[in-house]
């Protein structure tokens, strides 16, 4: 059991490093689908004892919402912008996963600090690596598309905070929850399109006509 | 058990040049031909041993000296690792930092002796292998500073019998090693021990004024550096605690380096060289994959 | 009981009229459906405000999820009187627009549709008892009001939505781990999975929260509701939403939105102060963000050329105000509820006359509006007293108001803040009256016919500064004592009884 949780975990911490470190838009949409799932898995996991259909049905609607719309709604993005790399984001690659390993510090030295009680001590750190590393991607990368994967995985680890740090949750809330999210990222991909009819590219650094 | 230590590396020094020519052997597999000998590796090094020596006369004598210091820096490295089990002759605490710098010392005198005759290649070739290795050494050194704080020993000997069979933790090492092996040894993705374009050669390009017996010293000692870090990761992997039956876990031990060797093999077919300006974001992986590691262990 | 019903009722009215303004076949039946749909919800708000303001007493509905306190109730007073000012605007400035075919009546159906949904939402946040409903509803105002940027679709109202959207959902996301923690800290309290997140049961059992965590927790939930409301250094999205957005959108922007998202950290206030030990540890961060909202617009104000920019960074001002008041604390708290309704009403009418003059001279640049006055006697009067009212001159109801704040500050003995403000105040005094003076009395730069007002335009420029004016000099007993009680729900040492439903707890 809880080294089941041990190598989720760890699985998504791999999985942060390897969105700070790798370029190719598809392969990141691939691992934050793989990352949405996981979550999903997680959530019946931490609570493997006490199974009741609100926690299923939580479990599944993120499995299926993080691990197939939202990708689903990316790569149409993708398809439509015609846009497979990053092409010079503000931090290189190398130093996002240098950097990606001082947040990885940063949260287990927090973890430490925070009175949270969890059934795992990877848990916590784990949640907010995944946290500051959908921040540092939304601040570090100029492609929009990006910018909204890492709205996303800021949300993964916000999500995962919530199921390891409070888990009971009531169930109108969670849904809210959940349903803000999507919406969010729906918006976020009808905006992509238009920015990329208006523009011709997704490139928000370039988005800089309004000033002062 | 001081005879089973020696044994063990007279096992090395024997069986060292076997690695490449099983690793060979894969890769002829792989391609559907016959391939070289499985022993090619010993007749190379004899030959070299018999031919004469050229110096070119804009070297000085660290040219000279290069292959022996290398060779007698990794024969150092051999007396530290231990295999199956079985404590290593050198064995004392904090030999592991010995042990990665003794490979760097052996590194440091190859690439000098590149830079020292003066060709334009060698000095490139000397350059590229500098960087790597030195975005490999700390992949290697925190990996096994994480196995180091694991098990609670400064000693390979006595960390590696020690290790936690397959934990998360040694998983992220052995993966993080196994890209430092590949680095070090100079095999795909990072290097191509067969190719014959200087520009794109690292470790091969450095080494083309030796001749002769040098050769040879080179020749043998990159096999037993293939031999050496090969039985640190086994080591992690399959940790073997020696009992009375030492020489079993030592044969199995022997059977995991040849195992490894054709894992080797297999990468070896079935990748490409990465281009070079990708090395350094595999060896930031492979160092990332240690620290994660070693944080791991820390928490 | 009735009143739950009311309660539900202000909040599904909108939402469901939201949804048959899609239907409509003409923009004129969409923007009358859009109107009488928020007169309806406000008339039922203001039943609810009736029973709730001078009484003091607390309606509850849904379990207890949904309630109406002092505080919830005076936040609904400001947001109907901006909503229903807005809604008879947004029905003169569109009629413009359709004549001038800039919208078409697809155009004017999301419009109306989402104008509705916006305000079913931010009822939602001001009645719900359940933080983690109140932090879905301003999520959700923040995708409704997205696509309000951008009516117009153009590359700088795209820009606009996209930088509204990215910083504000990623602000809200960090509000929401501030809530985990509270829940999380609620949770180690011993309290019912029921319980967790109601804002009546954290507030009556803060005591036992852990201290560490609610600091944790109040970082985040300031970042991010503070990103929302737009206290500086999270404020970058704010004036290119509100200088893109139509006029009646950045109204209900800077007049109510904005004021949400501060209602959210008022919330959390007391919870954090009782936690903590009144240290007014929390209580100081607020005036910090706040300081340094006032001083960052103050220096931002100086160089604008765009009107509705310069509005914009008005309201980031004026929110740094709210929220100095706030974390004074005392007589402090009261002012800034004072200051939260005089700001609103103010702004709305500035917005109202800026997108009005836009449409005239067809530009926002203040260069070319210079002469309004001439043009548009009516709007003219409209922008330059509500520029007036805004730097605080004196019959105004802001200089009251921010006057109380300077005593609060003086009587806590708060110099440095003081003297902050003081600076921030007189840059923004000078800044404003230099743009002000020219583009309401110099000669328009290009000879434009005068333009005709009507009665209804009429009524919305002088009835608001009426208000303004009324209750600059003289306050009715029941406001004041309505704002009291409002403020006592903050004040942690208030005596508000706080009970639950019959039957639960």
């Amino acid at each position: 059991m809880n080294s089941a949780i041990e190598i989720m975990m760890i699985l998504l911490v791999l999985s942060d490093m390897a969105l700070l470190g790798l370029s190719r838009l598809r392969t990141c949409i691939s691992i934050v689908s793989f990352q949405g799932m996981l979550l999903g898995v997680l959530a019946l996991t931490m609570q493997l004892s006490a199974i009741t259909p609100r926690l299923i049905l939580i479990a599944a609607a993120s499995f299926i919402i993080k691990g197939f719309i939202f990708p689903f709604l990316l790569r149409r993005g993708i398809r439509e912008a015609g846009a497979q790399y990053e092409i010079e984001p503000f931090v290189g690659y190398i130093m996002s996963v240098i950097a990606g390993l001082a947040m990885l510090g940063i949260s287990f030295w927090l973890g430490a600090k925070l009175p949270l009680f969890a059934a795992n001590t990877l848990l916590i750190p784990a949640a907010l690596t995944t946290l500051f590393t959908g921040l540092f991607l939304i601040i570090a990368r100029k492609n929009a598309l990006n910018q909204c994967l890492g709205y996303i995985i800021m949300e993964n680890g916000i999500y995962t905070f919530g199921i390891v740090s409070v888990a009971e949750i009531p169930l109108l809330v969670e849904l809210g929850i959940l349903l803000d999210v999507f919406v969010a990222v729906f918006v976020m991909g009808i905006a992509i399109y238009h920015i990329n009819r208006e523009f011709d590219h997704l490139d928000s650094d370039r988005l800089n006509i309004l000033k002062g | 058990m001081p005879i089973a230590s020696i044994i063990n590396i007279c096992l090395g020094l024997l069986l060292a040049p076997l690695l490449l020519g099983i690793i060979n052997k894969t890769k002829a597999f792989f391609a559907g031909r016959t391939g070289q000998p499985l022993f090619q590796a010993y007749l190379d090094i004899i030959k070299q041993l018999r031919k004469g020596v050229v110096y070119s006369q804009t070297t000085s004598l660290i040219f000279r000296a290069g292959p022996v210091i290398g060779l007698a820096s990794v024969l150092i490295a051999l007396a530290i690792v231990p295999l199956g089990g079985v404590a290593a002759p050198l064995a004392f605490s904090g030999d592991l930092l010995i042990f990665a710098y003794i490979l760097g010392l052996m590194r440091f005198f190859t690439v000098l002796a590149a830079l020292d005759t003066g060709s334009s290649f060698e000095g490139m070739g000397a350059s590229r292998e500098v960087l790597f290795s030195a975005l490999a050494e700390p992949a290697l050194l925190i990996g096994l500073a994480a196995i180091a704080r694991e098990t609670h020993a400064m000693s390979l000997s006595q960390m590696l019998p020690a290790v936690s069979f397959l934990s998360p933790e040694v998983v992220l090492v052995t993966v993080a090693l196994l890209i430092v092996y590949l680095c070090e040894n100079a095999r795909i993705p990072f290097d191509d021990p067969n190719t014959h374009l200087e520009l794109t050669m690292i470790h091969e390009v450095m080494v083309l004024d030796h001749s002769g017996p040098d050769f040879a010293f080179i020749l043998y000692g990159s096999a037993l550096k293939l031999w050496v870090l090969g039985l640190v990761i086994i080591g992690i992997v399959f940790p073997a605690s020696s009992g009375s039956f030492w020489f079993i876990s030592v044969i199995s031990a022997i059977g995991g380096l040849f195992f490894l060797a054709v894992i080797v093999g297999i990468i070896e077919s079935t990748m490409a060289r990465l281009r070079l300006i990708r090395i350094p974001q595999l060896l930031v992986a492979a160092g990332s994959l240690s620290l994660f590691a070693f944080i791991l262990v820390l928490r | 009981m009735d009143y739950e019903i009311i309660l539900w009722l202000a909040i599904t009215i909108p939402a469901i009229s939201g949804l048959i303004c899609l239907l409509m076949p003409s923009p004129k039946a969409a923007l009358g459906v859009m109107c009488a749909a928020v007169f309806l919800a406000s008339l039922s708000g203001i039943f609810a405000i009736c029973e709730v303001l001078p009484q003091g007493r607390v309606l509850f509905a849904a379990a207890g999820w949904l309630f109406m306190d002092a505080l919830s109730a005076y936040n609904l007073f400001v947001m109907i009187t901006v909503f229903c000012l807005s809604s008879v605007y947004a029905c003169i400035y569109f009629k413009e627009e359709i004549i001038h075919k800039h919208l078409n009546v697809k155009q004017i159906r999301l419009f109306t549709c989402l104008w509705c949904e916006a305000l079913a939402a931010m009822t939602v946040v001001l009645l719900s008892n359940n933080l983690g409903i109140m932090w879905v509803g301003i999520e959700a105002t923040t995708l409704i009001t997205a696509f309000l940027i951008c009516v117009h679709v153009s590359r700088e109202s795209l820009e606009a939505m996209w930088k509204y959207i990215l910083i504000c959902s990623v602000g809200v996301a960090f509000a929401f781990m501030g809530t985990l923690l509270v829940a999380a800290s609620a949770k180690s309290a011993g309290l019912s999975a029921h319980n967790l997140l109601l804002w009546t049961t954290l507030r009556t059992n803060a005591v036992h929260l852990d201290p560490v965590l609610i600091k944790a927790a109040f970082i985040f939930l300031l970042v991010g509701y503070g990103t929302k409301a737009g206290l500086a250094p999270m404020h970058s999205w704010l004036p290119d939403a509100h200088s893109q957005a139509p006029a009646p959108v950045s109204a209900i922007f800077s007049g109510f939105m904005l004021n949400a998202a501060l209602y959210c950290i008022m919330r959390y206030v007391p919870i954090i102060e009782i936690s903590t030990g009144n240290t007014s540890w929390g209580l100081d961060l607020v005036a910090g963000f706040g300081i340094f909202s006032i001083i960052i617009a103050a220096a931002f104000i100086l160089f604008q050329t765009d009107l509705k920019r310069l509005l914009a960074y008005h309201s980031i001002e004026h929110l740094g105000i709210i929220a100095l008041g706030l974390g004074l604390g005392g007589l402090g708290t009261f002012a800034a509820l004072f200051h939260t309704f005089n700001h609103s009403l103010c702004k709305t009418l500035s917005f109202f006359a800026a997108g009005r003059l836009g449409q005239i001279f067809g530009s926002q640049d203040m260069e070319k509006m210079s002469g309004s006055l001439r043009i548009s006697p009516v709007w003219g009067i409209g922008i330059f007293c509500s520029i007036l009212a805004l730097i605080g001159i004196a019959p105004f109801a802001l200089f009251m108001s921010e006057f109380q704040l300077l005593r609060a500050a003086v009587d806590k003995g708060a110099i440095i803040a003081l003297i902050l403000f003081l600076l921030g105040a007189g840059i923004v005094f000078v800044g404003a009256l230099g743009h002000a003076i020219p583009l309401v009395w110099n000669d328009p730069q290009k000879p434009t016919a005068r333009v005709k007002t009507n009665a209804v335009e009429f009524t919305l420029v002088f009835a608001p500064l009426a208000v303004l004016l009324l209750l600059g000099l003289w306050m009715p007993e029941t406001l004041a004592q309505a704002l009291n009680t409002a403020a006592d729900v903050i004040r942690q040492t208030g005596g508000t009884t706080i009970l639950m439903p019959g039957g639960k707890q």
